[in-house]
């Protein structure tokens, strides 16, 4: 809970013309979080508003969304249940009419051409008066979209991986926020009653896709034919690109476990629906307007841009910004080709101790990455981001190319130890010796494709995917030194360096108690060894002084003492 | 770690296919390398184990049996024989007669049997010179040779296999192999590794005649009856070649064998060029 607000400064400030307290505004709090809008949300979001039409923002939003709405010539509403979030807003945003207060206070009868409530319906309720149903919220969202304008929904999945894997209890009785029970029965519980409580409000849904990872920033939105459709060939691609946002958004967070496990089983389930992190709904109040608008079945928006599949394949809507961080460059490669991931047949692989299938597929990879120009995407692309299609591996997403080529070598013991260290750290079976590091793993590896490991290319591949994940999320130069220690130190028993989840924690201990058992009897065995070992010295030196004593042997002794006087 | 890694010259023969600067002096084995065919998890029965050291195996199959029974660290490898095969020069000729390997008790147990029965049926069954190929401890007994030299097979042993690093014979498994490519067939009373052996090495492969009894012979693994049940295809006097070697190649890990880089990082051995 933030602190009281500072009186004397509220009273000596100017005063707000474009702030309405519509009733139920709550003071001594705020959810500011300063996050930037997810570019899908913008992509979704903007075309739908423009010059001269009316926008609602409803609860919690990032600025710059706000700020968007705003300059494309939109006549924005903010409504927040926050008064000093409202007075912020309105000091930021002069042109926006900023509502402080609970949604049942506000007057929201005018109607708008759009409304947004891409926070979902969680915080338009306030602390003060009626606590309104889920169902209730709904219709108030639904009834404020005039004839032919527009709702933009994002509602939480109480059963997405987002909630499953949290480690955080939530209690209610920790949670300022939770002031009146947040899961209610008529709370639609799936994208199905989700889009059927929308029609019930009188609205016709346009799209209504799964949202991943979770609902406050989505990155990857599937809906329409691609939908647990498990036979799609874009199953490998949307394996990829779901692991990757789900990696950028859990990296650093303690879950209870891996959120990419669960997701990545709901993918081949057909499951996806049931485990995203929310739906994304654009719904139109009915009218005289004819909505033409298509809307693409699978939607990414990351660092590389924004970007549709559709039927012809890939489009880029907004495209990257050209960047050089580290010595890389931004890439967007998106392919959307057939085929099977080759970091999950590797896996599938090790658990089945294939190793001759091992060696023919990484033997495979090696050769298509020496014929690759690795000053391209090529170089730096996980053995996640690779499909092996009928012609060959092929490159399904990579965000970065280095700006000067990599060595084959460098390129693939990267690749072959960073899978190592998924193996490791994600606790994978694989068919080597458990007590190996990824070090050893990885020489192992590329022992498979023919070639030998030397340390000081270790290192170097090491150093490699620093400087790779250090452009990816940000790391600062001492988040990079911690971090580099931290992966040349993966033996049997770390925990993982990227999520760290609960089980893989349990199963790092087991791990660890295996090699320090074994350590144990390894010093025992040593014990036994070294006394076997002097016991057999002693019955030689034994013997050695039963021969000196015989007249050979001291002959034998004299003779040596005078070949080393006539030597010196 | 275990001096059943030095038997027949395993470690010896690994240490040559790694390239090993001094071959005849491998260095230690980081785990306990299967060291006969074996029925069970891998391990020789009775072997002293330090908990949680990697076990490397011959096959695929040993690996799931070894887990299934409470094993966790086992790595196939492939058998030291198999290596050899494959940095042994190819041999074109056919061979000619027969090698045969009565089954063999070791130093811990003896076996039970009638030699000229067995000596009887072979003669009978065989159509050209025989090899008597005997344990050296059989090797030793004097009667027991001369019952072979009487038949008139050619008697040989293939050596002592060692005993804590000493008496190796480092060469044991190379004088097998060239024994093996001598002749057409290879026969025993017993399902064995030399039969497998001798599969591996393109010879026509036979088991047949009294199994013999060995001296507490532990049952823990099914013992005799089991080999007939799982593999019925090498028992019999003539036998599918091309079933029987394939077989042979499951069992001694033909097809999953290491490259010199990665066997000498699974065994614990320093990496070419780092002592």
């Amino acid at each position: 809970m933030p602190d009281r607000p500072d009186m004397a400064a509220a009273l000596a400030a100017a005063p707000l013309t474009n702030l309405v307290r519509a009733g139920g505004e709550m003071f001594a709090w705020s959810e500011r979080t300063g996050r930037p809008a997810a570019a899908l949300l913008g992509h979704v979001v903007l075309p739908l508003a423009g010059p001269g039409r009316t926008v609602l923002v409803a609860g919690p939003h990032p600025d710059d969304l706000v700020a968007a709405l705003t300059a494309g010539g939109a006549t924005v509403t903010w409504l927040l249940r926050s008064l000093g979030d409202a007075e912020q807003a309105a000091q930021d945003h002069p042109a926006v009419t900023v509502l402080a207060g609970a949604i049942g206070k506000a007057d929201l009868t005018a109607g708008y051409h759009l409304v947004v409530a891409a926070d979902g319906i969680g915080r338009l309720n306030s602390a003060e008066g009626d606590q309104l149903p889920a169902g209730e919220l709904l219709d108030r969202l639904a009834r404020a979209v005039r004839p032919d304008g527009a709702l933009v929904l994002v509602h939480d999945n109480q059963l997405g991986a987002h909630h499953t894997v949290r480690l955080d209890p939530s209690t209610r009785q920790r949670d300022d926020a939770a002031w009146y029970p947040p899961e209610a029965a008529d709370d639609p519980a799936s994208r199905a009653q989700l889009t059927a409580r929308l029609t019930a409000s009188g609205l016709s849904v346009d799209a209504a896709w799964a949202a991943f990872p979770e609902p406050a920033e989505p990155a990857v939105l599937i809906g329409g034919a691609a939908l647990g459709d498990v036979t799609s060939p874009l199953r490998p691609w949307l394996k990829t690109v779901l692991g990757q946002a789900y990696t950028t958004a859990f990296r650093g967070r303690p879950v209870l476990s891996d959120p990419r496990r669960l997701v990545d089983r709901a993918l081949r389930a057909g499951a996806e629906d049931t485990v995203a992190g929310g739906w994304l709904v654009v719904a139109h109040a009915p009218g005289t307007e004819a909505h033409t608008r298509a809307w693409d079945d699978v939607l990414i928006g990351d660092r590389s841009g924004v970007h549709a599949i559709g039927p012809d394949g890939p489009r880029t809507l907004v495209p990257y910004r050209e960047v050089e961080v580290r010595g890389l460059r931004r890439a967007g490669v998106l392919r959307p080709v057939p085929g099977y991931q080759l970091e999950q047949r590797l896996f599938e692989l090790c658990a089945a101790a294939d190793v001759r299938g091992l060696r023919l597929e990484i033997a495979r990879y090696e050769a298509w990455l020496a014929g690759q120009d690795l000053s391209g995407p090529a170089a730096l692309a996980d053995l996640s981001s690779i499909a092996v299609t009928a012609d060959g591996p092929e490159v399904l997403f990579a965000n970065w190319a280095p700006a000067e080529p990599v060595a084959v070598q460098v390129a693939l013991v990267r690749a072959l130890w960073q899978f190592a260290v998924r193996l490791i750290t994600w606790s994978r079976p694989h068919p080597w010796p458990i007590t190996a590091s990824a070090a050893d793993l990885a020489a192992i590896l590329v022992g498979m494709s023919g070639r030998s490991l030397a340390d000081e290319e270790l290192r170097t591949a090491v150093d490699l995917q620093v400087t790779l994940d250090s452009a990816e999320y940000g790391l600062t130069p001492s988040e990079q030194r911690e971090y580099r220690l931290a992966l040349l130190a993966v033996q049997p028993g770390t925990a993982p360096v990227d999520v760290a989840g609960y089980r893989e924690l349990v199963e790092a201990l087991w791990r660890q108690r295996y090699q320090a058992s074994h350590l144990l009897a390894m010093m025992e065995w040593n014990e036994q060894i070294i006394r076997s070992r002097d016991t057999a010295l002693s019955k030689m030196d034994w013997e050695l002084q039963l021969y000196r004593r015989t007249w050979g042997g001291r002959s034998l002794m004299l003779a040596r003492r005078a070949y080393k006087m006539v030597k010196k | 770690m275990h001096h059943a890694n030095h038997h027949y010259g395993h470690a010896h023969i690994l240490a040559r296919y790694c390239k090993i600067p001094d071959p005849m002096h491998p260095p230690r084995l980081r785990g306990y390398l299967q060291h006969g065919w074996n029925i069970g998890d891998g391990l020789a029965p009775g072997t002293p184990y330090v908990a949680g050291s990697p076990l490397f195996v011959w096959s695929e199959e040993t690996r799931r049996r070894s887990w299934s029974q409470g094993r966790r660290n086992v790595t196939v490898v492939g058998a030291p024989f198999s290596y050899l095969v494959e940095m042994a020069p190819a041999v074109e000729e056919p061979g000619e007669g027969t090698i045969f390997y009565p089954f063999h008790g070791w130093e811990g147990q003896q076996i039970f049997g009638d030699h000229q029965r067995l000596i009887d049926e072979v003669k009978e069954t065989e159509t050209g010179p025989v090899t008597a190929c005997l344990y050296w401890n059989e090797y030793r007994m004097r009667p027991v040779r001369a019952l072979y030299e009487k038949a008139g097979f050619r008697v040989i042993c293939h050596g002592y296999r060692g005993f804590w690093w000493r008496e190796n014979n480092r060469d044991f498994l190379v004088n097998q192999l060239a024994e093996l490519r001598r002749h057409r067939r290879v026969v025993s009373n017993r399902l064995c590794s030399a039969i497998w052996y001798g599969l591996l090495a393109g010879r026509e492969a036979a088991v047949y005649g009294d199994p013999m009894v060995l001296d507490n012979a532990d049952m823990t693994f099914g013992g005799e009856p089991r080999l007939h049940r799982q593999w019925p295809e090498v028992y019999g006097k003539e036998t599918d070649y091309a079933a029987c070697h394939q077989l042979a190649r499951a069992q001694l890990g033909a097809d999953e064998l290491a490259g010199p880089a990665e066997l000498r990082k699974l065994l614990g051995w320093p990496k070419e060029g780092y002592v």
